[in-house]
């Protein structure tokens, strides 16, 4: 099925020089420690802890409504300390998803609702589904779909998955468009 | 979108006659016919673990039993397992001296929060653990019975060779000098007959076979007295996740090696070709051989369907997309399924004929073998025999007609620098106005009339379908005497679902 | 009299609560060494003990009497604590329950909870629902994404896991996070507004 224009509000989001978009009703912590490499959208009421440790997207990342991105720690023995969370190109968050991975891969789907746990790595081309736990520091292969609390491999993706991610951030960018007024 | 997560909605029938979305078929450009998973060989290219990621050499990863010498996961919730630092204050502040306190590490489970420490196994020194590994109490019975059928499988090809000795040198039996058999002769030398079958000849020592006991020890006394506590208990999942072990309560429950991965080459079954490979690093996301219909086939995609109303006529619009580097014409055409049957009748005679041909070729190629040169022709015939599958019937049930349009349209090729090239699309191209609504670049969105079947009834899912004929321009170098790339007729039948059959106003 | 005609509605989402809040005004009390940010969501009663975290944009709702939270515990952003009692005992006029939160707990990302009484040490991951009936001792952990919403007392060292809320008895208390509290004391205010502590120790 061919995506849906999905229309916003034009004055509740920003479009920046690199065409990023984002919505005023964000939280972006540390936005000095935030870089989002161009083409992403990051939808209201999203929550970005740039406090943290930096946090890096790539081009055409979509991070959906109350989406959570948080840098993961780590414990020493003398202390804790933030990590930077980076995130490769093509990535899809979904709704009310926390991501609060280490690596996030490029050609990357998170479903609605996900918990991605502490300093887990997603490699590129992997599929979490709706309602995914994965358990801290878990890894995901690339070409794998998880789902289910904990999260656990249900199967695989097809070749081009890469190319079919290509083409779902890109529309979904080509058709998040402000609602023209008549 | 429509591959992520959504059910597949338009699907195109497999030259074996399975129904695949598009992302999930293959092209083979040697035979240009559509493959699917079914219909490719599938071989194990390379074994890795997933958690590490590192790559395992297969004949390691034999000897492992196809686990990770170094990852484990938790038996309790089988997720992947972390190794963690002590806390050695304990250990400095009894000795209170200034020597560094040696790190000790312990495997620990992040989800359920299962620790070594729960089941007692000591904490290690180093981080790759060397943790003790669970001796299995059949070990040795197993061992045996692998031993006495890998003797048995030997004793069977020494077997096999034999025969192959016999036939070859059966003009030299004293059959045949004197009419008499072997048996014969025995009987009369007066031995018993048939003593030597090589199979119980050449047996190993066969394992005490299992015994059944009719005295069965009785069940304690606590089974039924005492209370049972449930999470003293482990769950079915969790007595399969060790079957050599299958413990009941779980602090018998030690970290099991995580299983490996594997990285696979495709190769179609017809021609050999490989249509997949991948590259050999296992977080490679990159082939080395990537003949996949996404980049071949043109991309039906559902755009709108008017509100279907049996009988009536509705407007669907259609987006194709060529994927190719070379303009190509499209050309919509009836499914026809019967034709589709009698095609088949044409072409079963074929593949048997194939069938047959690479039979006599196994067959010629054998016999040969065993007289002089067994290795390479031998392996040649037995690496991946040429297995052709009779396609078999689509089964889809269409219920929805399609108008076909009398016009074809034109993709032209794909342009990766189109996406930012924002001025208009100017390419000339003659439309049917009728047919193609509008279009970018290699892209062009279509219009046809459909119509769902008389008697269908509501809420019932619409299925229509088409057989798309598109142009494929071959690229393969490998055929000599053309220079020229050639175009091909390829056609694909395309099935659409279309959605839900609404009332009729 | 207006107001316990209002309670015995059905709908506990009644402003009434609100009514009743806006009338006993929210005080809230930061005992020193507290670090709360301005962008949470404070109502109602609720006293916070030192070396208490709370991050922007977590709500604490007081909404059926007071909230006391103990000393070191981590409020990440998206936590909804809400102190609602459930529907039968709302009537009860004359008494106001005090919902009490010990020390040293964690309450993960997007997690809410309703609990009647928590003790300490517990942990609360990332969008795990607690409901009002559900009463935590010490030392347990409640995973990501459970729901636990059954009449239940967790007993110490429980810990609650996957989709089908598995429970397992722990080895030890999950360790105290005062080292992240340690480095979060020293970092959010660098970025935040941070409300100021209005009650001497």
């Amino acid at each position: 099925m061919e995506l849906r224009d999905i229309n916003y509000n034009k004055s509740d989001y920003v479009e920046t020089a690199s065409g990023n978009k984002v919505c005023r009703q964000t939280v972006l912590c540390g936005s000095q420690n935030i870089i989002l490499q161009g083409k992403v959208i990051v939808q209201s009421e999203a929550i970005i802890r740039g406090d943290l440790a930096n946090v890096k997207t790539g081009r055409y990342c979509i991070i959906s409504k109350e989406a959570v991105l948080r840098p993961p720690y780590k414990k020493f023995s003398k202390g804790v300390a933030f990590f930077p969370l980076t995130m490769g190109d093509h990535v899809y968050v979904g709704e009310k998803s926390l991501v609060n991975a280490a690596i996030v891969g490029n050609y990357v789907y998170i479903g609605k609702n996900c918990v991605i746990g502490r300093r887990c790595t997603l490699r590129d081309c992997c599929v979490i589904e709706d309602n995914t736990i994965l358990a801290p520091e878990t890894v995901v292969p690339p070409f794998t779909r998880y789902s289910g609390s904990p999260g656990s491999c249900i199967g695989d993706l097809p070749e081009c998955q890469a190319d079919l991610m290509v083409d779902f951030t890109r529309s979904y960018y080509q058709h998040f468009q402000p609602t023209k007024l008549i | 979108m429509s591959y992520i997560i959504t059910p597949d909605i338009v699907r195109y029938a497999c030259t074996c006659g399975l129904l695949k979305p598009i992302s999930n078929l293959y092209f083979c450009r040697y035979c240009t016919q559509l493959r699917c998973s079914f219909c490719v060989c599938h071989e194990v290219d390379t074994n890795f673990c997933g958690k590490c990621s590192e790559n395992i050499p297969s004949s390691e990863a034999r000897v492992k039993k196809n686990r990770c010498g170094n990852c484990y996961i938790c038996p309790c919730c089988e997720q992947e397992l972390s190794t963690r630092i002590a806390s050695t204050k304990t250990l400095s502040d009894t000795e209170d001296t200034k020597t560094t306190p040696k790190k000790m590490y312990y495997l620990s489970c992040q989800f359920c929060r299962w620790s070594s420490r729960d089941v007692g196994i000591p904490d290690q020194s180093t981080v790759t653990g060397g943790w003790p590994e669970r001796e299995n109490v059949h070990a040795n019975q197993l061992q045996e019975l692998v031993d006495m059928y890998k003797a048995i499988v030997l004793a069977q090809k020494q077997q096999q060779e034999k025969d192959k000795k016999k036939q070859r040198g059966k003009y030299l039996s004293y059959t045949d000098r004197t009419g008499v058999t072997a048996a014969a002769l025995r009987k009369r030398i007066g031995l018993p007959a048939e003593l030597t079958h090589p199979l119980l000849r050449s047996k190993p020592k066969e394992p005490e076979p299992a015994v059944a006991k009719t005295e069965v020890e009785k069940l304690p006394i606590e089974l039924f007295t005492e209370p049972i506590n449930l999470m003293d208990i482990t769950t079915v999942d969790q007595r399969l996740l060790q079957p050599e072990a299958q413990p009941t309560t779980v602090d018998k429950l030690f970290p099991v090696h995580k299983q490996l991965s594997i990285k696979r080459t495709l190769r179609c079954k017809s021609c050999e070709h490989n249509v997949s490979k991948p590259e050999y690093n296992p977080s490679s996301v990159k082939f080395k051989i990537q003949l996949f219909a996404y980049y071949h086939i043109p991309e039906v995609r559902i755009v709108t369907v008017e509100p279907l109303r049996a009988g009536q006529s509705c407007e669907l619009i259609l987006k194709f997309t060529n994927p190719s580097q070379h303009q190509t014409t499209i050309t919509i055409l009836e499914l026809n399924l019967e034709q589709q049957e009698v095609e088949e009748a044409e072409v079963a005679p074929s593949f048997d004929n194939m069938e047959n041909l690479s039979l006599q070729e196994k067959q010629q190629m054998s016999l040969p073998s065993m007289l002089s040169q067994p290795s390479s022709l031998m392996s040649m015939s037995t690496r991946s025999p040429t297995i052709t599958v009779k396609p078999r019937k689509i089964s889809e049930n269409v219920n929805c007609d399609v108008d076909v349009p009398s016009s074809t349209f034109i993709l032209p090729p794909r342009d990766d620098a189109a996406e930012y090239d924002d001025s208009g699309d100017t390419h000339n191209i003659q439309d049917d106005t009728k047919l193609v609504k509008w279009r970018k670049s290699n892209k062009a969105y279509v219009k046809l009339n459909v119509t769902p079947k008389e008697d269908l009834g509501l809420n019932s899912d619409v299925v229509c379908g088409f057989t798309m004929q598109h142009v494929y321009t071959n690229t393969i170098t490998g055929q000599m005497d053309k220079k020229e790339p050639q175009k091909y007729d390829h056609k694909v039948k395309v099935f659409l679902h279309l959605g839900k059959l609404v009332g009729s106003e | 009299m207006g107001l316990i005609l209002l309670d015995s509605l059905p709908l506990h989402r009644i402003p009434c609560y609100g009514l009743k809040i806006n009338m006993s005004r929210n005080s809230i009390k930061i005992l020193p060494g507290a670090l709360v940010c301005e962008e949470s969501k404070l109502r109602g009663d609720i006293t916070i003990g030192s070396g208490t975290i709370v991050h922007p944009r977590a709500s604490i709702i007081a909404e059926a009497g007071p909230i006391i939270i103990g000393e070191y515990c981590l409020i990440e952003e998206q936590v909804r604590i809400v102190h609602r009692l459930p529907f039968d005992q709302r009537n009860k006029e004359n008494s106001t329950p005090v919902l009490l939160i010990g020390s040293h707990n964690v309450f993960e990302v997007d997690c809410n909870v309703e609990s009647p009484k928590i003790g300490s040490n517990n942990v609360f991951e990332a969008k795990c629902f607690v409901g009002n009936r559900v009463t935590v001792s010490d030392g347990c952990i409640i995973g990501a994404g459970c729901r636990l919403t059954e009449e239940q007392t967790l007993k110490d060292k429980m810990i609650i896991y996957g989709s089908r809320c598995q429970m397992r008895e722990g080895l030890d208390k999950p360790q105290p996070q005062t080292l992240q509290i340690e480095t979060l004391t020293k970092m959010l205010p660098n970025y935040h507004h941070i409300k100021k502590s209005n009650k001497k120790n």
